[in-house]
């Protein structure tokens, strides 16, 4: 299934082809948005907001075919 | 004049000089409610001076500062409040010198330490509403957990490089635990790599005194249960559910 990500901030980093952060991932069906996470190669951890398909979601929430995700890592300053 | 005056004048349906340009947007009604008004700005740091400048200048009455740090020469990239002068001064007081040269008719109490669990409740308490201009995670999530107790509005902001995220928690709606909540949580977020310009804090801390003021007069809509995010470097503004 394809899955469209648009990677915030720092996660940009993690998809050089995709400067503006915005890329499709082909995942098998069934996967969850850790998979997606980890076949990305972006540490869990830098992770604090996912959006799928608008709606703030867990790190264990299933996808399916066309799912938009955005990740967003922590903004902590002041 | 004091604010006593100003609030007499304004029941009379007369506008104060210094109040006549925001009277189009917020009425008179408006700013009477907000010289009437009692806010918390929690942090006088790179959002704080700049909410604190424009919460004076557009006529909150009363605001407690609350921030025990004093400026040091890396805040003086983005601090409103950090002047060369001001080095080396406690925070809150320095804004509350600052108030008093941009409107006398705001009551300020500068607290000069950092709020924790213990005084929490005490400063809180009887706010109309709460400013999170903190700049680390595990004090957002402490201002936060008081305010939703206390039952009092509290309006979000954090910044990074050219990022930042705005947001007015409800007592009854998501916290900030929604934002921040990973059981590998870290104190810091992204600053820590990207820094904050000098541009970045003034644009969230914008938004987010408009939202205080938004909540005092009940004017529009305020961004709950959601959260606004911006990257500047993409142009991005972003409405985000955290429902």
């Amino acid at each position: 299934m394809q899955i469209e990500v648009r990677l915030f901030a720092t996660l940009r980093g993690y998809a050089q082809s995709a400067p503006r952060g915005v890329l499709t991932i082909d995942m098998p069906e069934g996967g969850t948005t850790a998979d997606l996470i980890a076949k990305l190669g972006i540490n869990a951890d830098e992770v604090h907001l996912l959006m799928v398909n608008g709606l703030n979601s867990p790190l264990s929430q299933a996808l399916a075919e066309g799912d938009r995700v955005g990740l967003f890592p922590p903004v902590g300053g002041g | 004049m004091a604010r006593e005056d100003s609030v007499a004048l304004l029941a009379k349906g007369e506008i104060p000089k210094r109040y006549q340009r925001n009277i189009g947007t917020i009425g008179v009604d408006g700013q009477k409610r907000l010289l009437e008004s009692h806010v918390a700005v929690v942090g006088a740091g790179g959002l704080g001076g700049n909410i604190i400048e424009l919460l004076a200048r557009q006529g909150v009455g009363f605001m407690r500062i609350i921030d025990g740090d004093s400026f040091a020469p890396v805040n003086l990239n983005r601090q409103l409040l950090a002047t060369e002068r001001t080095i080396g001064m406690n925070k809150a007081a320095v804004a509350a010198d600052r108030v008093a040269q941009v409107n006398s008719d705001v009551q300020v109490h500068a607290v000069p330490v950092m709020l924790n669990e213990k005084n929490a409740v005490e400063l809180l308490s009887g706010m109309d509403v709460v400013v999170d201009a903190l700049d680390s995670i595990d004090n957002r999530l402490l201002l936060c957990s008081m305010a939703q107790e206390l039952r009092i509005p509290l309006v979000h902001a954090a910044i990074a490089g050219f990022t930042g995220q705005i947001g007015t928690i409800l007592p009854t709606g998501p916290g900030l635990d929604k934002i921040y909540g990973k059981a590998n949580c870290p104190d810091r977020g992204i600053e820590a790599v990207l820094g904050n310009p000098a541009t970045t804090p003034a644009l969230a801390a914008a938004i987010q005194a408009q939202e205080v003021v938004k909540l005092l007069t009940g004017i529009g809509e305020t961004i709950n249960h959601r959260l606004l995010y911006f990257d500047t470097e993409l142009n991005i503004y972003e409405l985000l559910n955290l429902e």
